[in-house]
């Protein structure tokens, strides 16, 4: 078994299950940062990875599938921004409400448009390509390592970079962090407030799209219902642990996807996947804890006014 | 005094327009329902009438509404209870697994007398329940973690270690797909009504909303988890014990999500059979959103809810429009319920216009 551990395909199924994970991962690093409890990220990615089936297959033609697809989730990610922003709907209800609009919609859509109620499988919608890098890909082993993924896998960790560069050094990115820690400074100097917070989940919209297009046109050639189980969950937690910093989330990403592929593999050797698959959750709570006695230490220890953390953005009133 | 009077008006304003915002949402959900099954459906009036009023058309369904309603009222309250500590521990669909897990293995011993034997095994739910639920509640309270996060993360815990049990040491191999051993005969929940179908379970559903509510409006522990709710700083700053109030009701809102997966599990199947989570937990969330967090408003959202449900259910039996229609209703209902600001300048126009009218009278006398 260990010789799987440490083979390439082993590998490369971290970075499958691992891909979706990152891309809305980051896009909970940007809701978290303009200070915005969404927990529609599932919604999203189920939208998208319906649109992206649907555009392709309609076209046959892969970037119009992928421009249907991040519409699809960026609609829903714009709706609920505006009843969050302009309607004053408590989040976590919006959220869920579109969580639960993803789960039935797209049945419905599917449904009506092909006929089928459980999956597009019978409909010759496109995939992501694989890339094999030139150059690199006939490196021996490195070129095993790093070539020949899916277009998205790469996409996911530009992702990352492109978060990281948006957050820290671009206006748009300060006036999203300015709104997220301290509205009320924000809007005297000149900053609308809510318009920097729709903008900053629409963007949100777009990466956590690209998760939900890569789980129906590159881990699996199809739409299924309901397809995204949970990752867009996983995902927040993944922000959570990483306390909002974009590389640090990257990397409970990754852990969580190893435990996945851990899992899968489980399953297959015939053993009890449950607690793999149980892994990155009792992981997380163990971190959160961590931090938890780790930040109380510094509150007691140094009395420092307590400016907004980066929990505190996902503490609401219910 | 005539200005109490006004705040008073204004207050029942507000009360008519959350009343309102309901009965809009539903109206705009059943407007897009129709519009739905009008573009896909052959018979689209026909499969109208089945949404509204499938579930009454036999007593076989009717007997379903219940069924649905029962379960409903057990994670609807719990969500009820730690909403209104100002809690958003949506662990309830875990506890729900857990109790329904923790049922099981005390419902397959054999041998124990029937009167013992139903209440270990709601016993042994509650219990889990309360640990499920209990946890985010704890690690809110000793190390800051934020409750929404940690309800997540146990969620899935329950599930995976439930599974894990269930699939495992519990697992029956002759029973040909993945179930646990059959309960022992000493756990089939007494019937009502002398109808198979409907299970002591009511009972204890209402009986859990009413202590609910009795807790949260006619007791001090009630009034202090609705201030740390409402406005926990006042709560920290008058002395409140606000850590041990939000433990205490997640563990009571753990034991009776819990009681209400032991009832569901034991009443409806011969023995454990969920593979996934059971859905249970959100709709609490959602029942709790149309009852404001009242938990003597719950009978009748579980009932609607359950009802529609039972509408889907209809509609899949008698005609080709997929059953997931009802779950682009309840997404419609929960978002504009959700909106405050909906209707708003409606509202805002009919207190100022109550406000100028007594103004005037006021300034007549």
């Amino acid at each position: 078994m260990l010789n799987v551990i440490f083979s390439f395909d082993f590998f490369s199924s971290i970075l499958r299950m691992s891909t979706p994970l990152i891309f809305t991962g980051m896009a909970a690093v940007i809701g978290a940062k303009a200070d915005i409890l969404c927990i529609a990220y599932e919604g999203m990615m189920l939208f998208a990875a319906l649109g992206g089936v649907l555009g392709s297959f309609y076209t046959q033609n892969l970037l119009v599938g992928v421009l249907v697809g991040v519409i699809s989730g960026m609609v829903i990610a714009a709706i609920f921004a505006y009843f969050v922003m302009y309607l004053e709907a408590r989040p976590l209800l919006a959220g869920l409400a579109l969580n639960t609009l993803g789960s039935g919609g797209t049945v419905y859509v599917v449904y009506l448009l092909t006929g089928m109620k459980q999956n597009t499988s019978n409909l010759q919608s496109l995939r992501f390509p694989d890339v094999h890098i030139p150059g690199i890909s006939s490196i021996p082993v490195l070129g095993d390592l790093i070539s020949g993924h899916n277009l998205c896998v790469y996409l996911a960790f530009l992702s990352v970079i492109g978060v990281w560069f948006l957050i820290n050094k671009t206006r748009l990115g300060l006036r999203i962090r300015a709104v997220g820690r301290n509205p009320e400074a924000a809007a005297s100097v000149g900053i609308n407030v809510k318009k920097t917070k729709f903008i900053a989940m629409i963007l949100s919209g777009l990466l956590a799209s690209f998760g939900g297009m890569y789980m129906s046109m590159g881990y699996l050639p199809y739409f299924t219902t309901d397809m995204t189980a949970g990752r867009g969950f996983i995902s927040i937690a993944a922000q959570n642990m990483g306390l909002g910093n974009p590389v640090l989330t990257m990397l409970f990403c990754l852990i969580f996807g190893l435990a996945m592929a851990v899992g899968n593999m489980a399953q297959s050797y015939r053993l009890p996947s449950q607690f793999a698959s149980m892994l990155p959750y009792v992981v997380t709570i163990i971190g959160l804890v961590v931090m938890g006695i780790k930040t109380k230490r510094e509150e007691t220890h140094i009395k420092k006014p307590t400016a907004g953390s980066s929990t505190e953005g996902l503490e609401e009133k219910a | 005094m005539s200005k109490g009077k006004s705040m008073d008006a204004s207050k029942r304003i507000e009360m008519q327009f959350s009343v309102l915002r309901t009965a809009a949402a539903i109206l705009i959900s059943l407007v897009i329902a129709f519009i739905l099954i009008a573009t896909v459906s052959d018979n689209p009036g026909g499969d109208f009438v089945t949404l509204l009023t499938g579930p009454l058309h036999n007593s076989s369904r009717m007997t379903t509404i219940v069924s649905k309603f029962i379960p409903l009222l057990f994670t609807g309250t719990a969500i009820c209870l730690v909403n209104s500590a100002g809690q958003i521990n949506i662990a309830a669909e875990g506890a729900f697994f857990a109790g329904a897990v923790a049922a099981t293995m005390v419902g397959i011993i054999p041998g124990i007398p029937v009167v013992i034997h139903i209440p270990l095994c709601v016993l042994a739910g509650a219990a889990a329940g309360a640990v499920i639920m209990g946890i985010p509640g704890i690690l809110h309270v000793k190390y800051n973690v934020v409750t929404i996060v940690a309800a997540l993360m146990i969620n899935y815990v329950a599930l995976y270690l439930g599974l894990y049990i269930i699939l495992n040491p519990l697992r029956d191999p002759a029973a040909g797909f993945e179930a646990s051993y059959p309960f022992a005969e000493s756990t089939s929940l007494p019937t009502l009504f002398g109808n198979p179908r409907i299970h002591i379970g009511l009972i204890l559903g209402i009986i859990a909303v009413i202590a609910a509510y009795l807790l949260l409006y006619r007791t001090g522990f009630g009034l202090v988890a609705r201030t740390v709710g409402n406005n926990n700083k006042f709560a920290v700053y008058s002395g409140m014990p606000v850590g041990k109030t939000i433990i205490g009701i997640s563990l009571f809102a753990g034991c009776l999500a819990g009681v209400g997966g032991t009832v569901e599990t034991l009443g409806n199947y011969q023995r454990f059979m969920y593979t996934d989570f059971t859905n249970h937990g959100w709709d609490g969330v959602m029942l709790a959103v149309l009852c404001h967090n009242k938990p003597q408003y719950m009978p009748l959202a579980a009932l609607f809810l359950a009802y529609i449900r039972t509408s889907a259910d209809a509609l899949n039996f008698s005609s080709s429009v997929p059953p997931e229609i009802i779950e682009v209703i309840q997404a419609v209902i929960i978002i504009f319920v959700a909106a405050e600001k909906f209707l708003a300048g409606w509202e805002h126009k009919a207190i100022v216009k109550n406000s100028q009218k007594e103004l005037g009278t006021q300034g007549g006398e």
